[in-house]
């Protein structure tokens, strides 16, 4: 039995390694495509990376927006890991994000003057909810009459979009020009660790961060240790054996979809009572696509998320020095994000370059 | 005011917005009768109206930017077959990547190139295909107003559209190329067993998909718009899928679904106009087409069958 | 003395841990029938597709008309005149008789339009030639099996084939068709064709193949011609002992009733009535046997039983309680087990490991989880105590479901279903696929929980099965229950007559309408 065990943690590290190998080449092989690109162009990559590095990780400030900029992404990445392990692809998570967003903007005025301790969690919760109600329809179309996700979802998230447009430029509108709605009280905003701590020096980032570790946690010990999260899986990977087996399909799928919603929608509440403490047009830098990416990357792993999503932040916290320093176009972390999804997903690709070492090399293994 | 509304303009503005739709969702319908879901759609769209809009800003003319428009179509579509055929990836995911890609590569050469995000300078656009001078009295006049703005005011990518519907419907059920197709996207081993390659019929399918999304692309910003803005798809190629479903994957039923998307557009916009007597934001009604997807997708998904196939990778042996 | 039309030397062909054939040699003359005889696993199938070229050899050759060749690909077979019939049918679905059989050969007029006068004209043709009639402009989906096996072997015959290999092709067919398609073959190879014809039963060699080639462990082991042997010499052959052919078990005794099914109407996907009024008990401590050919409605029957497919009337009882409308997890927890005919569709999810499949239906159960959370350690001793006691080898309960073999799965499956100590289990094809040992040892685990006073109904196409494991046979045929036999009062005839509708008057007139109602 010993001995077994002792076996099974080499086994286990050798099946982690295996696990992690994959992604980390997969983001190596995008930074590499991306210098190429960017040379090409011509810029020099080396400055431009080493000043991306420098705007994520160069100080404490650096690395407070790198912070961030994760925020977002862990909400997200975690809403489409969710969907992922149930089957279901959120590509919509922008769309919820939105309504998340929109409720933050509405209570956090509507709360006022109650105490932050009261305010933030009814703020969370009930953005959250509103996530899920915002899923709620693609995931019963979904249940009842297998309309796909990714183009209700979808749908979703550009009606979401205008409804936001709508509410800032009239109903919702602060007195001036720009369309936003009115800022915050302070009692409504989600600390800044800067708040609790000043001498830490981490600029712009906020407890919100903290509010998503704890959720991957969260995320990660429903799947792995609750009926809720293995019917999911279940369902993820075989609807069939799971009916059989006395799961309700259609049930699970919106349940599912409705969970990814709402840890989505809470990023939305993050980036409004973290960060803006208002809501725009374009509070959201397409958090809730990043987050496919972050999932991606995650291979859907809850933790593996919460590191994934911090290198897209930091990816994004250190665009904006490399655009100032190298003059490098920001957007390039948008090429780097695309990369890093084909390339995770083609996960055969690595097979398939090996193909003519393995041909030769293959009848001695069968 | 019904007259204000169902003017000839609407008829006419709904083919020139049905067309990148009608050309996307054949695509669509292209690509996934051999069995292959392109979701990549909306980016190869994207991809196609800037490199088209870049060819022209060099080049001048604007069917060098057609050209261009598909060949960068075809590429991201490359890329697309090679993960989904080659190396059997999740289709879904692989297009969702080049979607991503699609967005990161326009926003960042737009930048390098014309030195600022947002939108492009105009370019010279493709002109109507007929001139006719149209009588502007007697008693045909109103009439013959209708014929001219309706069918006669178009754009050739307009008229190629329609065209290429009627030929590529026609072909789905009449020719090799089209029983082969079928073939694939239902059961590819069946057409393997007779000779048929998955390989070659699937990477042909999903690259004339990205041609078809890369020339809606050109319609969009050299026959519509006239310059390139950031993210300008707006979604239209989710829309065409959705099309495409509601055309029962043929390419007629496609242009069809199209069409009705066209039309709820160019209503809406015509509505835009008489804001001053209907008050309604105009969010609401940019939302409309976004919302009759959903709709019709609820409506008719349960009823129409896809091939069977469809995103399955293909093992052989 | 000209050379074989078609020779088969040596031929190996190794995947991943076995080795499929090994050194197979064989041949074939134009004009004869020959059988690949063999049980599941026994190589028959690999080595046919190395003919078809489907599958390339790791070593030997094939010699086409006296020449080597390398067969690259089906296409390849095709052109060289190699048909091929497999057990899953390579039609496609949706299209019409004429675009399948054309397919890849298309008759057409300029720029790629197809000929289909042209096209309908040749398939009418040969259709006639042979004596294969079908209706040229039938969707595919429309036609029975039987049809559909004639739509392949037109599509080998419109290519030219001059061999036609059959894979197993009477699995799907109901007696009937098995005498037309005998015709079938006969005729053809008094055209001149060659046939192969590959299967595990020993009557259907001894009735149609002029020769037999024995495969057993991927090896020949074996030639004969049937009128020179017989069926238990074969079968030696082919298993390598004596085979026995009856299942040890004890007299049944019979309890309270645990089942009863009451004027049971069950629909199918098309919305067509597959279940007609079925009315039957289960006791304890019985095996019922439900025995019918494929198709006959057992599955939405099963289906409607466990709650997976809601039933449009009659009712269904449990120990005396209602469960006709019950959902697939309150059937589970009113003490109905389940082994489903298809054990990676519905049997258990092949990414789960052994654990997470060990706790499927009961997830929700103490001592599995309580209020929503689950415990592992428990989840963890049960399944190794069920994993030891139902002899599924394992390196460990964390590999995942799908890396096990065949016969390990259905352990699992049978340690999951019986383990929750039901009241009945409901076993469909629990054999299917597996190797001799693990037919075996379901079986032993079958009688032993008759014995333990459950009640068991077992759905089966094997004869062989539920002749061996009844106490009671219902036999089904179109949906409804046409005849019930005592244990050992019906001969394999017997059955097979009822189980095509050939039993009583009543439905005497019925079996010539029924061909077109065997569908899938």
């Amino acid at each position: 039995m010993e001995r077994a065990g002792k076996a099974s943690v080499t086994h286990r590290l050798y099946g982690l390694l295996e696990q992690i190998a994959p992604p980390l080449v997969s983001v190596v092989i995008a930074l590499a495509i991306s210098s190429l690109i960017i040379w090409v162009v011509g810029y020099d990559p080396v400055r431009a990376f080493s000043a991306l590095f420098d705007g994520a990780f160069g100080g404490p400030r650096q690395i407070g927006e790198t912070m961030l900029r994760s925020t977002p992404l862990i909400f997200t990445g975690l809403a489409v890991a969710y969907g992922f392990r149930a089957g279901l692809f959120n590509i919509g998570a922008e769309g919820q994000l939105f309504m998340g967003g929109l409720v933050a903007a509405w209570l956090g005025v509507a709360l006022a003057g109650l105490p932050t301790m009261v305010i933030v969690p009814i703020i969370l919760v009930a953005g959250a909810a509103a996530g899920m109600a915002w899923a709620f329809i693609p995931a019963l179309l979904k249940a009842r009459v297998g309309a796909h996700e990714v183009i209700t979802t979808m749908m979703f998230t550009f009606i979401a979009r205008y409804i936001v447009s709508w509410l800032v430029t009239g109903p919702l509108k602060a007195p001036g020009q720009i369309p936003q709605t009115v800022q915050l009280p302070a009692e409504s905003m989600l600390p800044k660790f800067t708040d609790i701590l000043p001498e830490l020096g981490t600029g712009r980032a906020h407890l919100g961060f903290v509010v998503g570790i704890a959720l991957a946690v969260v995320v990660w010990w429903v799947l792995k240790h609750t009926t809720l999260g293995y019917e999911a899986r279940a369902v993820g990977f075989n609807p069939w054996a799971s009916e059989t087996g006395g799961i309700s399909v259609s049930l699970t799928t919106v349940k599912s979809l409705c969970l990814s919603g709402a840890l989505a929608a809470t990023a939305g509440v993050t980036e409004v009572i973290g960060l803006h403490g208002r809501l725009f047009d374009q509070f959201s830098a397409g958090f809730g696509f990043t987050g496919i990416a972050v999932a991606l990357l995650a291979r859907n792993n809850p933790l593996a998320v919460i590191m994934t999503a911090m290198l897209f932040g930091a990816l994004s916290a250190g665009s904006g020095t490399m655009q100032l320093q190298a003059d490098v176009p920001s957007k390039v972390v948008f090429i780097i994000q695309g990369l890093v999804v084909f390339l995770v997903a083609a996960q055969q690709l690595a097979v398939w370059l090996l193909r003519p070492f393995k041909a030769r090399g293959g009848v001695e293994n069968a | 005011m019904l007259s204000d509304i169902l003017s000839p303009d609407v008829f006419a503005a709904a083919m020139r917005i049905a067309t990148p739709l009608a050309l996307a969702a054949i695509g669509g319908t292209i690509c996934e009768r051999a069995g292959v879901v392109n979701i990549a759609l909306e980016g190869m769209m994207l991809f196609g109206a800037f490199v088209g809009v870049i060819a022209v800003t060099y080049a001048g003319n604007p069917w060098v930017g057609v050209f261009a428009a598909a060949a960068a179509g075809a590429s991201l579509a490359l890329m697309h077959a090679f993960a989904s055929v080659t190396l059997k990836t999740d289709q879904v995911v692989s297009g969702t990547a080049i979607n991503i890609l699609a967005g990161g590569l326009t926003g960042f050469f737009m930048e390098v190139i014309i030195g600022h995000p947002g939108t492009t300078d105009p370019v010279p656009r493709l002109v109507p295909v007929f001139d006719f001078p149209v009588p502007s009295a007697g008693f045909f006049a109103p009439m013959w107003r209708w014929i001219d703005v309706i069918f006669l005011s178009h754009t050739p990518i307009v008229y190629g559209t329609i065209l290429f519907a009627i030929v590529a419907h026609w072909a789905l059920f009449h020719t090799r190329w089209g029983l082969r197709l079928r073939a694939l996207g239902e059961h590819p081993r069946a057409a393997d067993t007779v000779g048929i390659s998955v390989v070659r019929g699937r990477y042909s399918a999903v690259l004339f998909s990205g041609v078809l999304a890369g020339l809606a692309g050109a319609n969009l910003t050299l026959e519509q718009v006239g310059s390139f803005t950031e993210g300008m798809t707006n979604g239209r190629g989710f829309i065409a899928l959705a099309a495409n479903i509601f055309g029962r994957w043929t390419p007629g039923g496609s242009y069809g679904a199209a069409l009705l998307f066209g039309f709820a557009e160019a209503l809406q916009t015509k509505l835009q106009l008489l804001r001053d007597v209907i008050t309604i934001p105009s969010q609401f009604f940019l939302m409309l087409p976004y919302v009759l997807t959903v709709v019709v997708l609820a409506g008719v998904v349960g009823r129409a069958v896809a091939p069977a196939a469809v995103g399955k990778p293909y093992e052989k042996g | 003395m000209d050379a074989a039309l078609l020779e088969v030397r040596e031929v190996t062909k190794r995947f991943p841990g076995v080795l499929a054939n090994d050194k197979v040699s064989m041949s074939l003359e134009s004009g004869e029938i020959v059988a690949l005889l063999g049980e599941n696993g026994a190589g028959k199938s690999t080595l046919m597709n190395v003919v078809y070229g489907l599958l390339s050899p790791d070593g030997g050759e094939l010699y086409y008309e006296g020449h080597p060749v390398k067969v690259r690909s089906p296409r390849h077979a095709i052109d060289l005149g190699i048909g091929m019939v497999h057990q899953h049918f390579m039609l496609v679905e949706p299209l019409t008789v004429t675009e399948n059989i054309v397919l890849g050969n298309e008759p057409t007029k300029i720029a790629g339009v197809i000929d289909f006068s042209t096209a309908r004209k040749a398939v009418a043709e040969i259709s006639k030639r042979y004596g294969l009639a079908v209706d040229p402009d039938a969707v595919i989906r429309d036609l029975s099996v039987g049809m559909q096996q004639r739509v392949e072997i037109l599509k080998a015959l419109y290519r030219g084939a001059k061999i036609l290999i059959l894979d197993e092709p009477t699995a799907v067919l109901t007696p009937q068709e098995v005498r037309e398609l005998f015709k079938v073959v006969r005729s053809l190879v008094d055209e001149g064709l060659a046939v192969v014809f590959i299967t595990h039963k020993l009557e259907e060699v001894m009735a149609v193949a002029d020769r037999v080639v024995v495969m057993r462990d991927g090896r020949v082991v074996g030639e004969a011609r049937p009128s020179e042997t017989d069926m238990a010499g074969l079968a030696r052959m082919m298993v390598g002992r004596d085979v026995v052919f009856r299942v040890e078990k004890k007299p049944s005794v019979r309890g309270e009733t645990i089942l009863e099914v009451d004027g049971l109407e069950v629909l199918d996907e098309r919305r067509l009535e597959a279940v007609r009024g079925m009315s039957f008990d289960v006791c304890a401590g019985e095996v019922v046997a439900l025995a019918g050919v494929s198709g006959n409605g057992q599955t939405e029957l099963v289906e409607a039983l466990t709650g997976l497919r809601r039933p449009a009337a009659g009712s269904v009882r449990l120990s005396g309680k209602d469960i006709t409308h019950a959902s697939a997890r309150q059937s589970i927890e009113a003490g109905v087990s389940h082994v489903p005919e298809d054990r990676h569709r519905r049997g258990m999810v092949l990414e789960f490991d052994l654990a997470e499949n060990m706790i499927l239906g009961d997830h929700r159960l103490e001592p599995f989880s309580r209020h929503g959370v689950m415990k592992p350690t428990e989840i963890a001793r049960v399944t190794e105590e069920r994993v030891a006691a139902y002899d599924v080898r394992t390196p460990s309960i964390r590999v995942l479901g799908g890396a096990l073999s065949g016969g390990n799965q259905q352990k699992l499956v049978l340690a999951r279903e019986l383990g929750r100590d039901p009241k009945l289990l409901i076993a469909a094809q629990p054999t299917r696929g597996l190797d001799v040992g693990a037919i075996e040892f379901v079986h032993q685990q079958i009688l032993a929980e008759r014995d333990s006073g459950k009640g068991v109904l077992l759905v089966s196409l094997e004869l062989e099965e539920v002749q061996g494991l009844a106490d009671r046979i219902l036999v089904v045929y179109e949906g409804r229950i046409v005849k019930e036999f005592a244990a050992g009062e019906a001969s394999d005839e017997d059955l097979g007559l009822y189980m095509t509708g050939g039993g009583g008057d009543k439905f005497a007139e019925s079996t010539e309408v029924s061909v077109k109602g065997l569908g899938t």
